[in-house]
């Protein structure tokens, strides 16, 4: 997988990818390393099919691949795949923006931060 | 590859085959040789973390995201000692009457399904939890249905010491929820049945099955060494799971003519809705499924049920990217659920097949009547979150990422078929019924309404795949008592001269 440009598409589907720090960026793309490497070579190829796919599309029209377009602009290419009338396109767009949510969400410190601190005694939550 | 031979075997350890190993424990008490042959491991208490990628990984098969066929819809099913008992809420609710009716199986009624459902009931303490122990995100639900006039029910939970973790689809990490991992399946290992973790059943022949075990990272050790294994028995149970009990049966090329094996799977296609409250509500403390709302069961097609994600599941459930969903996710402890579940009608196209390897392929289509159900839901849903105070809605069926409060007399204009696409909503299902229905002969059903395969007396299946149609509520007490009769008549034929 081409991380630099994963990445580059992760952050805007996940803003928050594009502030993380070096740990975190790293932990990020552990989960990912992690989910790619349990799936079968076909289904990495269509993965990276798809972000080849992301990244040169929008060189037709505005002559720049995705990573060189504003964010504008590679905001409208992304939603351009999630409407798109074709399922190919659509469900696409749906697995990677799977895997970047994985990425961020999946770390803990990101579940915690965003507020879902779970605990083995939450029902003392319930009646303080 | 090592031989054996027993009685008994059952292949897989989830509400069916868990079931039907409880209930064979007797004869494994005079003497018959019984084994549950679970694919997954058994985990140690202290594996249940709790982490949601982790957990998820390691209890689901795909991590509770494999795909169907056109890749429009993704299937969640568990894969340890206890299968998908381990990851349910432990909802446990009775088949209705109508439901068993448009079965229509000769032999099969509902007073049978309800006795055996209430034993059931009774051995795995399910109960209502009592209203101190239900968080807002339930009774924000509970509440909202009822000022609107819509009938809300409480679900009965199969939990005993339920400590309101809120992890129950990451498995329990307090033992509270009875399911066949804390039940039957410890039963019946204390009357001599054997069960066998690690063990992946690749093909039935006749009167023997052809399994394998591999070592696993986490869980205790399986009882059997890894490599191959050929298990002759007498009679063989398959309890997988509609799938892969499906997949399983379709690979083993089986010497008789069973020509809808596979077809006519239904799922209760679902979509997770989410909702925004302008302060912090009790979300994710405390049980997170108390409620349903079955208002529009027969005439909209769907049920609405309360629930509680984790962060992932969430985020992945939710139409949209950027800016606006990041938003919504960092109000995560101010956010409510609710789950709608299409009540689908079963189509013979509907299929579990298998690819080159034998593994299964989920061939399952989003059809307009589905869709216009979960259309439906979604609107129904969207009512509920502005009743119960929500400030904004996400209802993925709309053009923008949510729907203000100030727009909520306008749900039905902006929660439109349109933007209702298969591949740009998330939808997912993890009731996963039918592909070996019950019924009178081959042609249109797969074993008869004792569970036995057509055509092969000593073949049985026990699980959700004999579901004619779907449940039309949470299936698991139902799959039990399905696996109780199963279970009776594999008694009868084991205990009658020369059985053994």
């Amino acid at each position: 997988m081409n991380e630099r440009l994963f990445l580059a598409v992760a952050g805007r589907i996940v803003p928050g990818v594009g502030s993380l720090d070096a740990a975190g960026r790293q932990a990020f793309l552990a989960l990912v390393r992690e989910f790619m490497e349990s799936k079968p070579p076909a289904l990495r190829r269509q993965i990276d099919l798809f972000l080849s796919l992301i990244r040169w599309l929008p060189l037709a029209r505005h002559l720049r691949p995705f990573e060189a377009l504003s964010p504008e602009r590679q905001d409208a290419v992304l939603l351009g795949f999630q409407e798109s009338r074709l399922l190919l396109l659509r469900r696409g767009f749906w697995g990677l923006k799977a895997l970047a949510f994985m990425g961020y969400y999946g770390r803990p410190v990101a579940a915690a931060a965003v507020g879902w601190r779970p605990e083995r005694e939450g029902n003392r939550r319930l009646h303080p | 590859m090592t031989e054996r031979e027993y009685d008994v075997v059952i292949i897989g350890s989830g509400a069916g085959g868990g079931t039907v190993a409880k209930e064979l424990a007797p004869l494994a008490k005079s003497g018959a040789r019984i084994a549950v042959l679970e694919w997954g491991p058994r985990f140690r208490e202290e594996e249940f973390t709790g982490r949601e990628i982790e957990m998820a990984a390691r209890l689901y098969h795909e991590g509770g995201g494999v795909l169907t066929k056109d890749g429009a819809m993704t299937l969640a099913f568990g894969k340890a000692y206890g299968g998908s008992t381990v990851v349910y809420t432990g909802t446990s609710l009775v088949v209705r009457p109508d439901t068993v009716a448009r079965w229509g199986v000769k032999g099969l009624d509902h007073a049978d399904l309800a006795r055996r459902s209430a034993k059931y009931m009774a051995e795995n303490n399910v109960h209502l939890i009592p209203e101190e122990d239900q968080n807002e995100n339930n009774r924000l639900f509970r509440d909202a249905c009822r000022r609107l006039s819509w009938r809300v029910e409480q679900f009965p939970v199969n939990v005993k010491g339920c400590r309101g973790s809120g992890l129950c689809n990451l498995g329990c990490p307090n033992a509270a929820k009875q399911g066949t991992h804390r039940v039957q399946l410890p039963q019946a290992e204390s009357a001599g049945v054997e069960v066998i973790t690690n063990c992946k059943v690749e093909r039935i022949e006749d009167r023997a099955v052809l399994a394998r075990v591999a070592p696993c990272r986490f869980g205790f050790p399986s009882a059997w060494e890894p490599g191959e294994h050929r298990v002759k028995a007498r009679f063989v149970v398959v309890c997988g799971g509609a799938v892969n009990t499906c997949a399983l049966l379709l690979r083993s090329n089986l010497p008789a003519r069973l020509p809808v094996l596979g077809k006519w799977l239904t799922t209760h296609p679902a979509l997770i809705l989410v909702a925004e409250h302008p302060r912090p509500i009790t979300n994710f403390h405390g049980h997170p499924k108390s409620y349903y709302c079955d208002h529009f069961t027969e005439s909209r097609r769907f049920l609405l049920e309360t629930c509680m994600y984790f962060p992932f599941m969430t985020a992945k459930s939710m139409c949209g990217f950027g800016a606006p969903h990041e938003a919504m996710m960092r109000r995560f402890d101010r956010l409510q659920m609710i789950l709608s579940l299409a009540i689908d009608p079963a189509r013979e196209h509907n299929a579990v097949g298998i690819n080159a390897a034998g593994e299964p392929v989920v061939d399952y289509t989003l059809a307009d009547d589905v869709l216009n159900s979960l259309l439906e839901s979604m609107r129904a849903a969207a009512r509920i979150f502005f009743e119960a105070g929500a400030v904004r809605v996400h209802a993925p069926a709309t053009e923008r990422f949510a729907i203000e409060r100030a727009d909520r007399e306008r749900i039905d204009d902006l929660v439109v078929r349109k933007w209702l696409r298969p591949g740009r909503v998330s939808i997912s299902a993890a009731h996963l019924m039918g592909g070996a229905r019950m019924g009178a002969g081959p042609d249109d059903s797969v074993t008869n309404e004792w569970g036995e395969v057509h055509g092969l007396p000593w073949l049985f299946v026990g699980d959700s795949a004999l579901f004619p149609r779907c449940a039309e509520i949470n299936p698991y007490l139902t799959i039990m008592a399905l696996a109780d009769r199963v279970a009776e008549r594999v008694t009868r034929r084991l205990s009658a001269p020369g059985g053994r």
